[in-house]
């Protein structure tokens, strides 16, 4: 889980936030001073590109 | 006599949110218990140093908008943070150091208001361990 700051107070607004020892970040959620960032696990799907078989030569 | 003036510039911050806008007073207290260390032999006392008992007092306007004081302080009540009060803004160093209070702890919220007036709110954080940082 990581977090994006939300607020000027705490830093600059889209960097992501790195909470310091004691920090209380159930309280900055709270006070919506920082959001989750969900971090996808999964990998991406390849593209599903369609394979053509090259035409026979006449 | 060197002096420290403070005007408008302390930076005080509370579990990482600077609400040095919102701030009118700053009383830091850094305490150690005294304890008793004379003994026979010796013709005066003589003492050492036990366990650190610090606080730190912040007087702040009642400003309940968004990220600010209330949504600041409102889910810290009876649990520990960080607060930090610095002389200015610039970096830290030895004449401006970031008196720094890790894990310190907020028993009560007093939100003062009355007819006419700005609201206030002071809170007094306890305990904690005290660093000075100058770096």
């Amino acid at each position: 889980m990581s977090f994006v700051i939300a607020s000027e107070k705490i830093g600059k607004i889209g960097e992501l936030y790195e909470p310091k020892a004691g920090i209380n970040v159930g309280a900055l959620l709270a006070g919506g001073f920082i959001v989750e960032q969900e971090v996808s696990t999964t990998e991406e799907e390849k593209s599903a590109k369609p394979k053509y078989k090259k035409a026979p030569k006449e | 006599m060197a002096t420290s003036t403070y005007l408008s510039s302390p930076v005080v911050t509370v579990n990482a949110v600077d609400l040095s806008d919102q701030c009118t007073g700053a009383t830091v207290n850094i305490n150690y218990d005294q304890l008793e260390a004379t003994s026979f032999g010796d013709s005066s006392r003589k003492y050492v140093s036990g366990l650190g008992s610090h606080s730190v007092t912040l007087d702040f306007y009642a400003s309940f908008a968004a990220t600010e004081t209330w949504a600041t302080l409102k889910s810290l009540v009876g649990t520990s943070t960080n607060v930090i009060v610095k002389p200015t803004t610039g970096a830290d160093s030895a004449t401006n150091p970031g008196l720094t209070f890790t894990g310190t702890f907020l028993a009560a919220l007093p939100v003062v208001t009355s007819l006419g007036a700005l609201g206030t709110i002071s809170v007094t954080f306890n305990g904690g361990v005290y660093t000075s940082d100058e770096s």
